[in-house]
């Protein structure tokens, strides 16, 4: 079963939820979707086997050859090229690598070279977690480009734990769109609530089976916990706000390491889970 | 008119708390949340909105009717957004990216971009300033073109009533939305937290603000859950030109305020309130400098 | 010769907008005819290639200055291999910034002044 954690809010605590499903299963597939900012590395340690660029193909341009490269500036929905008589000016950073540049420029007078996005690493985590994680370049917009890579990797066979980046756009949808099964972790506040209702949307347009975890429990009021029984939203697990939790993430910590009773309410979470998908 | 983005790298260190205390604390400024796929700004603000403007968004290939599925278009995709189907071929709407070059290539022309509806924006105002804001549909993409059209917004309305200062709230992560709420501001400040999440992301939000030369502040929240952690950020600041101008203290009492949809600075007794006003002044003295 | 005032509005008491590439319209001036016409800017949405848009249209009009706030690096790097000469710290209304042309009370800009802007093709990467 593929299952992904998300949540619209940032900081609530998906990779902390993410990484214990991981060592609850113990034997299983982790892919750290954050490609942006992935942390899930931190608190699983694995030990890397493999890191392999991502890579888009960008044109230059042979201007010497004195041929005229304006279809290529109109034809860019990027405006990642400019022609100035017979200048051309590219910028790679809007460039998305779609190759419209070869297929309408002069023939023979655009090229293409492989210029580096992002990166996927591949590792292992005791006892059997297969790690994967995505990295997108500082600089970068291709966010998309790298989870693509990541999405062919993904092995159905076993469970797959997905850990999702914040927000409810297109990057998040990537990440959640080949789940079974999505966890939204959200905090008991109007915030939480707020970007909570926005992810049930996208979920529930991708018809995307869903449940709640709330995490920093204490830190609001019921009104969270109250829409969630109105709506009949499953609230899986709710996890107390401590200020000794906050410290030990801060030291990389995982849950199960700051108490051992994590494992137990996280293996019980899974199997509810592969119930719930297979009942229906 | 100078421009401040608040920018994180990780999700969840307080760029909104800081945002909204900053906003109740400055004069002749305009607000603008950027981070237009969870936008959280307007539960403190209580903003009217005065205008309201659809977005429409980059476009994404459509097929009809008169598809050979001779899937020439399919081979040149470099999005994998093409695949077979059988009447025609199916265009995955996510993976597309709008190059146009499916449309360039059919032998029919039976694709066509088409640009859609993808959200809204908002002009409203709020007690303090004008606040300029957007919703993106869920699952949407087109969030960088989403925040360039509300911050354009923003800088008409800043240099028609000569306002002094633009508050950029900013999304999480480093993406397109994020590189958009930077381009052209004057500074950029870094909410980060002790954690070790938050270092590694610090130090990427880091590598892409640095390219737009922009002068980089950064404050700690929560510091005190981990007093090594906090060493190890100054250090960074200290070794990369970056202006750590406030740390705030963790404050229990600063979940239930915001629950409240209070404003941290006006329970001035707590630690955290005098914390943010402190950084504000560190800020507010070097801006006109 | 043609002149291009980056402007607020479509009318010449319209004030003079700081920003090459994300202004709101173009005034396009001819100083032999004392004609002008209003452009709107289509292009000021567009996330970091506005400058490099606006200036391949100004280019695209036969103009030969560009009366502006400030330029940032992209523009600047079209509209010099334009040849198009920019005037920067520009202000007042779209009359009074004509008439300081006019009167050569302007000095030209020999580098991008907004240093903060996407694009510098400095990033390795895309």
């Amino acid at each position: 079963m593929i299952l992904s954690v998300a949540s619209g809010k940032g900081g609530t605590g998906k990779t902390t939820v993410a990484v214990s499903l991981a060592l609850a299963a113990g034997y299983c597939q982790f892919i750290d979707y954050d490609v942006e900012a992935p942390n899930a590395h931190i608190f699983l340690k694995p030990e890397v086997k493999n890191i392999k660029k991502v890579t888009i193909k960008q044109p230059y341009f042979l201007t010497e050859t004195g041929k005229d490269f304006s279809k290529c500036a109109q034809f860019c929905h990027y405006n990642a090229v400019a022609v100035i008589g017979n200048q051309v000016i590219f910028y790679p950073e809007l460039c998305h690598g779609c190759g419209g540049c070869i297929l309408v420029g002069p023939e023979g007078a655009v090229r293409e070279k492989e210029v580096e996005v992002g990166q996927v690493m591949k590792g292992l985590t005791p006892p059997g977690i297969d790690f994967i994680s995505g990295n997108l370049s500082p600089g970068s917009m291709r966010t998309t480009t790298v989870q693509n890579e990541l999405e062919k990797l993904i092995n159905k066979n076993g469970i797959v734990i997905i850990d999702s980046p914040p927000g409810n756009s297109c990057s998040m949808v990537m990440s959640v769109k080949n789940s079974d099964y999505c966890i939204l972790v959200t905090e008991p506040t109007p915030y939480g609530l707020n970007d909570l209702i926005l992810s049930m949307e996208v979920l529930g347009n991708l018809k995307i089976p869903y449940g709640v975890i709330i995490n920093r429990d204490g830190i609001g009021d019921s009104t969270l916990e109250d829409y969630c029984r109105d709506k009949n939203i499953k609230v899986l697990l709710k996890i107390p706000d401590e200020r000794n939790i906050a410290k030990s993430y801060s030291e990389g910590k995982t849950l199960i390491d700051f108490n051992n009773y994590y494992i137990q309410a996280f293996k019980k979470i899974l199997k509810e889970i592969e119930n719930t998908i297979n009942n229906n | 008119m100078k421009q401040l983005t608040i920018i994180s790298g990780k999700g969840g260190t307080g760029k909104t708390t800081i945002a909204s205390n900053f906003i109740k604390l400055a004069h002749d400024h305009i607000a603008v949340d950027t981070d237009v796929d969870a936008a959280n700004l307007h539960i403190l603000l209580k903003p009217e909105i005065e205008v309201k403007k659809d977005f429409i968004g980059g476009a994404v290939a459509k097929v009809n009717d008169d598809c050979i599925t001779c899937g020439k278009c399919q081979e040149l995709c470099r999005f994998d957004a093409i695949s077979d189907s059988t009447v025609k071929i199916k265009i995955d709407p996510l993976k597309c990216e709008g190059c146009g070059v499916c449309e360039y290539i059919c032998p029919t022309g039976a694709i066509t971009l088409v640009k859609e509806k993808q959200g809204q924006f908002y002009t409203s105002n709020t007690s303090f300033c004008k606040l300029i804001h957007a919703r993106l549909n869920p699952g949407a993409e087109n969030s960088g073109l989403l925040v360039t059209t509300i911050r354009n917004i923003a800088e008409d309305i800043a240099y028609a009533e000569n306002k002094k200062l633009i508050i950029i709230d900013g999304a999480p992560g480093i993406g397109c939305p994020v590189i958009a709420s930077l381009n052209g501001v004057d500074f950029a400040l870094i909410v980060t937290e002790p954690t070790l999440s938050g270092i590694s992301d610090f130090k990427k939000i880091y590598d892409v603000a640095k390219f737009f030369n922009i002068k980089m502040f950064a404050c700690i929240n929560k510091f005190d859950i981990n007093l090594s952690n906090t060493a190890e950020i100054q250090k960074f600041c200290t070794q990369n030109n970056i202006s750590l101008i406030g740390k705030i203290s963790y404050d229990e009492n600063v979940p239930k305020l915001l629950s409240q949809k209070k404003f941290i600075i006006d329970s001035p007794q707590n630690p955290a309130a005098k914390d943010i006003i402190k950084l504000w002044e560190n800020f507010d003295k070097i801006i006109y400098e | 010769m043609k002149i291009c005032i980056t402007s607020t509005g479509t009318s010449l008491d319209s004030n003079v907008d700081p920003r090459f590439g994300r202004c709101p319209f173009f005034i396009i001036y001819d100083t032999n005819t004392d004609t002008f016409e209003a452009i709107e800017n289509t292009s000021r949405q567009a996330m970091g290639g506005a400058g490099i848009q606006s200036g391949q249209l100004i280019a695209s009009k036969n103009v030969e200055a560009v009366l502006s706030g400030n330029f940032g690096p992209n523009a600047f790097r079209v509209l010099q291999a334009a040849n198009i000469k920019m005037f920067s710290n520009v202000s007042g209304t779209v009359k009074e910034a004509i008439e300081k042309f006019k009167n050569g009370q302007l000095t030209e800009t020999s580098a991008p002044d907004v240093q903060s802007h996407y694009g510098m093709g400095r990033m390795g990467g895309a």
